[in-house]
């Protein structure tokens, strides 16, 4: 292994030396398992004088939000992390921060709602809140989605909150090696956050008290139109996709590494007659599900889904055109719909004339362990329904953990 | 790829050994991936961590279920026969226990050598934390990882005093560990620690195997103050005919009542095993 300036560190370091590197200058963390030494990681490096920034504790993850917000709102560069219960507490001012256009960033270290263990649930639920959502498959992932996302997030194209995801436990107790970037690289890379004074248009908070006013016509054109402030909003974010893209591009020429397109990563999918989605930590075991089949001549490929949230509907209808059959592996459920991934999934690719066969997967729910050998049976049965061979259920709650 | 599973209890520092020797490892240019278990953190419970090591980057985010090597901490545990589930045919086991690898009390398809780390862990550091101590056993038989390395790691983490001591403790179980053997004793039907009715946690198994030391009343210096009767986290103390009681299944040896009995009426002595 090349030796760089590397050190074995777990998830919450790794996202901590994110922020250290990121010159944070605002941070409110309320502590919440598994997320609570990220908080602990940064204390000592304001501590050791290595890190500027304010660290306010407050009592509780309400707060913490508001705090960001208001930091963020008066030009400071804000951090903000959470967990499972945690994150369900912060969802009303997370609407404030994302509505105002403000680029906090915050580290969702994953934590199911029915239980300690991970899954998605946890940020699953803020998927109506207009921030950006990125998965994240190890600690250097971590590390460098940090700074990627304060340079998204302040981009003046985009002016929005970004939420970084990762398993809690799997990542965030977990150590391996992790190249920390060099700080002058990453001074280079991500310049002083440039905060614009007022970024709401005048008309806006009129337009949200005057009821029929849209009647008048567009407010951008002297009316106002009440519906103006959530159009805007979601077109922003799903706009926000070229940025992203073009952040993950720059990351790589100047460190060497990249995460895909910065939407999805694609892993073996040429010729693959059959592709699975994973996110988070799944996706990194299902490399070695993809390798195994593909080393017995199995045509079968991943989609490394990170970017959730503006959806990455083109590269997927893209994919959509070139498969038979897509497996998406959801890590959630929204009790009474169904897994979040399969849904946008579908969504993304009904309009295709001709579509790919698509299968839904729940696993790893309530930390359920997801075995190299679990994924290859998602697969297999991927592979078979692009082969026209009858699959059934369409949806499944994965059996994990089975014989070999 | 090397997969390696330790096996400890809260506040032996498994976790703290695992990351230590996730960080020899890299020191030497391995890749190494160090995942702890946790359940409810209490001292003294059984606590597992896993550790891989390979030349690449490791991709699997699962446990280690089938171990090429396994580490115990904890002499009662290291009697336990599920300490040897999925190890695989021919695997070795490192375990701290205080008698000879021929006296090693279970059996099978793999080889294995004995430390007394808690002796070593007693002499140099004045606790029974046997982490450290095993690493020096780990590097010898292994030879995967360089004592050098470890005593590196260690002091990268615990500089000063406290690292200088840990180091010790690894220098002197590495000279103290004996070669691996084929292991001879005979594997036992089940695990002893049956379950056991306690309050506080339910239904709990048998704490008794997680002392090092245990509480001994001396009923002529107890005037019946019932403080350590108080202070018991477990509940392993009762009241009887005024004085105090002591279920030695309830208790995990924390040595509380010792240090709170105001008149020493209650003294700690080594268990053997
Ligand atoms: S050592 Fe004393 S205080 Fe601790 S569990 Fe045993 S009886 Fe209770
Ligand atoms: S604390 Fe000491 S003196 Fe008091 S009841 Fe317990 S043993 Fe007796």
């Amino acid at each position: 292994m090349e030796h760089k300036n590397f050190e074995v560190m777990t998830g919450n370091k790794a996202c901590a030396w994110g922020v250290k590197l990121s010159r944070v200058q605002v941070a409110s963390i309320y502590p919440v398992t598994p997320q609570t030494t990220i908080g602990e990681y940064i204390a000592e490096f304001i501590a050791k004088g290595e890190l500027n920034c304010e660290l306010v504790n407050a009592e509780g993850e309400l707060s913490t939000q508001a705090i960001v917000k208001a930091a963020s709102r008066v030009g400071a560069r804000t951090f903000v992390c959470t967990s499972g219960p945690g994150q369900l507490y912060m969802h009303h001012p997370m609407h404030g921060t994302s509505s105002g256009r403000l680029p906090v960033v915050m580290a969702t270290v994953h934590r199911g709602n029915k239980g300690m263990q991970p899954d998605h649930t946890d940020l699953m639920s803020q998927l109506w809140t207009g921030w950006i959502q990125w998965y994240c498959e190890n600690n250097q992932e971590v590390l460098d989605s940090v700074i990627m996302a304060y340079r998204t997030a302040e981009d003046k194209r985009v002016r929005l909150p970004i939420a970084i995801g990762y398993d809690g436990y799997i990542l965030s107790y977990t150590s391996e090696p992790v190249e920390i970037p060099d700080q002058a690289m990453v001074d280079e890379f991500l310049p002083p956050y440039e905060p614009i004074p007022n970024i709401l248009p005048d008309k806006w908070a009129e337009a949200q008290t005057r009821r029929g006013a849209g009647m008048m016509g567009d407010f951008m054109s002297g009316g106002a139109d009440p519906q103006a402030a959530w159009r805007i909003h979601h077109e922003a974010i799903l706009n926000s996709k070229g940025v992203i893209k073009e952040v993950n591009e720059e990351f790589g020429k100047r460190f060497g590494r990249k995460y895909g397109n910065g939407l999805v990563e694609e892993y073996r999918t040429d010729d693959a007659e059959a592709v699975i989605v994973a996110m988070g930590t799944i996706a990194s075991t299902a490399r070695v599900a993809i390798d195994r089949m593909r080393s017995e001549g199995k045509p079968v490929g991943l989609v490394k889904l990170k970017t959730f949230v503006p959806f990455p509907t083109e590269d997927f209808q893209e994919l959509g055109k070139r498969t038979r059959a897509i497996g998406m592996i959801d890590r959630n459920v929204c009790l009474g719909l169904g897994g979040a991934g399969f849904g946008e999934l579908r969504r993304a690719l009904y309009d295709l004339e001709e579509r790919p066969r698509i299968l839904g997967f729940y696993a790893g729910l309530a930390g359920a362990e997801v075995r190299v050998r679990d994924i290859e049976k998602m697969a297999e049965k991927t592979l078979k329904a692009a082969r026209g061979e009858k699959v059934e259920p369409i949806i499944e709650w994965a059996k994990l953990g089975g014989g070999e | 790829m090397i997969e390696i599973r330790l096996h400890g209890r809260g506040g032996q520092g498994a976790v703290t050994a695992n990351e230590i020797l996730a960080e020899a490892a890299y020191y030497e240019g391995k890749y190494a991936q160090a995942i702890p278990m946790y359940g409810t953190e209490r001292r003294g419970a059984p606590v597992t961590a896993f550790l891989r090591l390979d030349e690449v980057r490791v991709r699997e985010r699962d446990l280690v279920h089938n171990p090429d090597i396994v580490v115990v901490l904890d002499p009662a545990i290291a009697q336990r026969p599920s300490i040897l589930e999925g190890l695989k045919a021919g695997g070795l086991v490192i375990a701290n226990y205080p008698h000879p690898p021929e006296r090693f009390p279970l059996g099978g398809n793999f080889r294995v050598t004995t430390v007394d780390a808690t002796a070593i862990a007693l002499e140099t550091l004045k606790r029974p934390i046997t982490n450290t101590a095993i690493l020096g056993a780990f590097s010898k038989v292994t030879g995967l990882v360089k004592v050098e390395s470890i005593e590196k790691a260690i002091l990268h983490r615990f500089p000063g005093t406290l690292g200088e001591m840990n180091v010790k403790a690894v220098r002197m179980a590495f000279e103290r560990t004996p070669a691996p053997i084929q292991a001879v004793g005979g594997v036992k039907e089940k695990d002893e620690e049956g379950p056991l009715s306690g309050s506080g946690y339910g239904l709990i198994r048998s704490a008794a195997g997680w002392r090092t030391f245990r509480p001994v009343w001396n009923y002529e210096k107890c005037t019946g103050c019932r403080i350590c009767w108080i202070f018991c986290p477990d509940n392993a103390i009762g009241w009887g005919e005024e004085r105090p009681t002591v279920d030695y299944r309830k208790c995990k040896g924390c040595g509380i009542c010792v240090n709170e009995c105001p008149t020493k009426a209650v003294e700690f002595k080594r268990e053997e095993i």
